[in-house]
């Protein structure tokens, strides 16, 4: 057998064990997803079995041979594959080059032997069973769901015995991610033995043979998927954690803080209209590429749209942009923290201080001593563990960072915040937190919009949902105890009469 | 003091801690470095470098560079006497009214300038590298256009005080790029301008997303080095006594130079005023040592070139811990 063993594995960073003994055997054949909140220990262990960083002790094996690797090249050739959750691929070559980048066949002139390539490649996809995607298609042609594949079957290109998957499917829509699943099932049929990374819970009972935890980067259990309910897999995760209620406040609809007129946006929406009531937490839901974000940017400013009318507070604003509308008290929290949410050079200090410039320094003067009320005030409202906030703010995890998104528009004090995927990336924990805090700041008179493709996320945080769908509000859901596959109908309706491939 | 806090105030300062030692080094084997004369030679030779240096870490922090700024010494000093020779006209001893004149056309020229460059990054969306390359040629053409490419020499007498002049025994030029200096520093440190730099030499989107003028904030980083190398052009002219279209090339390498010494980042978002200080202090230490010690010149040359590629790879382990 070629199971993974893992025993003591431990990795120290100062005093700080990231990893402390772990010590478990994923068995050959099978699709193990690996769960634990952030900061649990599960990226110290991606990164240890992909070669990226070393242990301080322990062994991993193979089998029964003890592999050892110090850099990813040799944790490949050791028989270990990873596939990161950001791709890699160069999108201006095609799928087949990209598989063998760097080491493409050679003719005995020194040319590209293409010949040869087609058919490796034609192999490859034979073995894992086929692949819908011709192998001379440009990457930048592909979607996001066919690049994660073709990371995959690049990774399986080195025939590795075990493949680890960093959430791979966080970026996917819902068939994306069936194709991936299946193509994740046969490489598991062909013996690999998979190690699956993900926040996402709702997708264990479809694709996992057994759900290992890891807490405090302490080994905690490993089940095989049948006992794996939610309530078990929750306890493994956090220990104890009550339940979440949302809480009931009554809100009333009459005057909108914020409407929207017909706005289109070519390719994205060409006719929506909405209100947003004081106090209320409005969900939009919709498939992946139905303008979800596009239409808040056009809310926020950021975007103009082709037509249509914004209003606040009953007063159309006539030329929005952000400063407009940062002025009229609307603030957006980005999806992509990463890209364009923080800055992630700087210090959990000084990205909590961006959008509230302006409140911080009414005259332009600014120094560490004013602007530490409102860090100050942001990491205790939030809950934030930043240790010195005048670290990086990329040495937090996802769900601190996060927290630290939203604390930089809370410290400009808006009535009106559009929350962009608020719970991408981040483990339960914290988005129960971010969620409390948005009906905290509903009660004291925030209105809010959040976007999610986490639908099950829409109905557990939102007063109110609306479905965005073939370019206009298809639905409008008040959620008094509303059930989840409502709006996956509501949503799903779009896919019979507009093609996949504008995901 | 905790041994991990020693060593992380060790790393902060590395560049000074070298730029120590290599005072020890000088002060101990070339003759006469430690004179008070020679120091305030050495600051005095680093002022019009220094000052835009002060300005060129704002631009780069910005997430832009300005490779026109030697180019705009040598126009700016031959702006100033031209504009002086057009109103003095055939006067002997050129009104002091037209002396301040030039000084006020020149900045305002340079000013023009760096708003220009600005609004071209903004509209054409060209990296600065391009627009102020071609800028460079642009101002060195200028500057031989107005002089005929010979040097114009209209000042009034006592225009050499502003380059070799001294208040308090203490260089005129010397004042300048302390004023410099802190205008920068208060920039970058104490005002939300300077947040803004960084934010948006560090993530454009965020930075826009959180509500800041992106091209505002990147054209008054161009704005304010364009200012400073104009002011620069002024107290050479003032050196040579002549708007000499020669004079400042390759400038923006000395000064480009001085700011990676000092451990500002090309990537934008990480750096000080202050490491640009010690950068170009650094740099003035070793070309005055490489003279006092008779060092040929085109050795000077290929020292200064090396000790570029010195400072990325300290700053690069030091990144890396």
């Amino acid at each position: 057998m070629t199971n993974l063993i893992l025993d003591q594995l431990t990795r120290h960073y100062g005093s700080v064990k990231a990893l402390d003994g772990f010590t478990h055997e994923f068995a050959a054949g099978q699709v193990h997803a690996l769960i634990g909140k952030n900061g649990s220990g599960k990226s110290t262990f991606v990164k240890m079995m992909s070669g990226a960083i070393q242990p301080t002790s322990g062994s991993i094996g193979i089998g029964n041979a003890k592999i050892v690797f110090s850099n990813p090249r040799e944790a490949q050739r050791a028989g270990i594959a990873t596939v990161y959750q950001e791709l890699s691929l160069v999108p201006e070559l095609s799928v087949e080059e990209n598989i063998f980048l760097g080491r493409l066949p050679e003719k005995r002139t020194g040319l590209v032997d293409w010949a040869e390539l087609r058919r490796t490649t034609a192999n490859l996809f034979e073995e894992i069973g086929g692949l819908d995607i011709a192998p001379n298609t440009r990457v930048a042609d592909l979607s996001v769901g066919q690049q994660q594949m073709v990371e995959i079957v690049k990774a399986m290109s080195f025939r590795p015995k075990v493949l680890q998957l960093d959430e791979p499917t966080s970026a996917l829509a819902q068939a994306e991610v069936r194709q991936l699943f299946t193509l994740v099932r046969r490489l598991r049929d062909l013996g690999v033995t998979i190690i699956y990374i993900t926040h996402r819970l709702s997708e264990l009972d479809q694709i996992a043979d057994t759900v290992t935890a890891i807490r405090d980067g302490k080994f905690v259990d490993s089940v095989p998927i049948k006992d794996a309910g939610a309530s078990v897999i929750l306890d493994m995760m956090f220990g104890d954690l009550p339940p979440l209620e949302r809480p009931v406040h009554t809100i009333t609809r009459d005057e909108p803080v914020l409407s929207a007129r017909h706005l289109a946006l070519a390719p994205h929406f060409e006719d929506v209209s909405f209100d947003l009531y004081p106090g209320e937490v409005l969900g939009i839901a919709g498939m992946l590429g139905s303008g979800r974000t596009e239409l808040l940017h056009c809310l926020f400013g950021a975007l103009l749209p082709d037509q249509g009318e914004i209003a606040v507070n009953g007063q159309v604003v006539t030329r929005p942009d952000i400063r407009t509308m940062k002025a009229l008290g609307i603030g957006y929290t980005s999806e992509d923290r990463k890209h364009s949410g923080l800055v992630q050079l700087l210090s959990s200090h000084a990205n909590l201080c961006l959008a509230g410039l302006g409140r911080i320094a009414p005259k332009g003067w600014i120094s560490h001593t004013s602007e530490r009320p409102f860090v100050d005030l942001q990491i205790a409202g939030l809950h934030i563990k930043a240790g010195d906030p005048m670290l990086p703010v990329s040495s937090l995890s996802g769900g601190n960072q996060q927290k630290i998104v939203v604390g930089n528009w809370m410290n400009n004090a808006p009535e009106i915040l559009l929350f962009d995927e608020p719970a991408r990336g981040v483990d339960v924990q914290a988005k129960r937190q971010i969620y409390e805090l948005i009906w905290e700041k509903a009660r004291e008179g925030l209105s809010s919009i959040v976007v999610s493709t986490e639908l099950e996320d829409l109905t557990e945080c939102c007063d109110r949902i609306l479905v965005l769908r073939d370019g206009h509000i298809a639905e409008d859901f008040i959620n008094e105890g509303l059930d989840t596959k409502d709006i996956y109908a509501a949503c799903m309706a779009v896919s019979k009469n507009q093609p996949e491939s504008d995901a | 003091m905790s041994r991990t806090k020693f060593i992380s105030l060790l790393r902060r300062n590395s560049m000074l801690i070298i730029l120590m030692v290599l005072y020890v080094i000088v002060a101990t084997t070339a003759q006469g470095f430690f004179s008070i004369n020679n120091q305030l030679n050495i600051l005095r030779n680093i002022a019009v470098p220094g000052m835009i240096a002060f300005g060129m870490a704002l631009v780069i922090i910005v997430g832009e560079i300005d490779l026109s700024v030697g180019s705009m010494v040598a126009v700016s000093a031959c702006l100033t006497a031209w504009i002086v020779e057009k109103l003095a006209g055939n006067a002997f001893e050129p009104a002091a009214w037209t002396v301040i004149a030039a000084f006020a056309g020149t900045l305002l020229f340079a000013a023009s300038v760096g708003f220009l460059s600005g609004k071209l990054r903004q509209l054409v969306n060209v990296p600065t590298f391009i627009t102020s390359l071609a800028m460079m040629a642009t101002l060195a053409g200028l500057a031989n256009l107005i002089t005929n490419g010979v040097p114009i020499s209209s000042f009034p007498s006592w225009y050499y005080v502003i380059g070799s002049g001294r208040f308090w025994g203490i260089p005129v030029p010397v004042y300048l790029l302390a004023i410099a200096f802190v205008i920068t520093f208060t920039i970058a440190n104490f005002t939300a301008l300077g947040r803004s730099i960084y934010a948006v030499g560090g993530n454009m989107e965020a930075a826009r997303l959180s509500g800041i003028n992106v091209w505002r904030t990147k054209t008054i980083c161009l704005m304010t080095t364009s200012v400073f190398a104009a002011t620069g052009g002024i107290i050479y002219s003032s050196l040579v006594n002549a708007g000499n279209p020669t004079i400042a090339r390759g400038l923006e390498l000395e000064v480009i130079s001085a700011v990676i010494i000092g451990g500002i980042s090309l990537f934008g978002s990480k750096g000080t005023i202050w490491g640009a200080f010690i950068g170009v202090l650094f740099l003035g230490v070793l070309l005055n040592a490489m003279t006092l010690w008779g060092f040929n010149p085109y050795v000077q040359q290929v020292i200064k070139g090396g000790l570029i590629l010195g400072a990325v790879f300290i700053n690069f382990f030091i990144d890396r811990r």
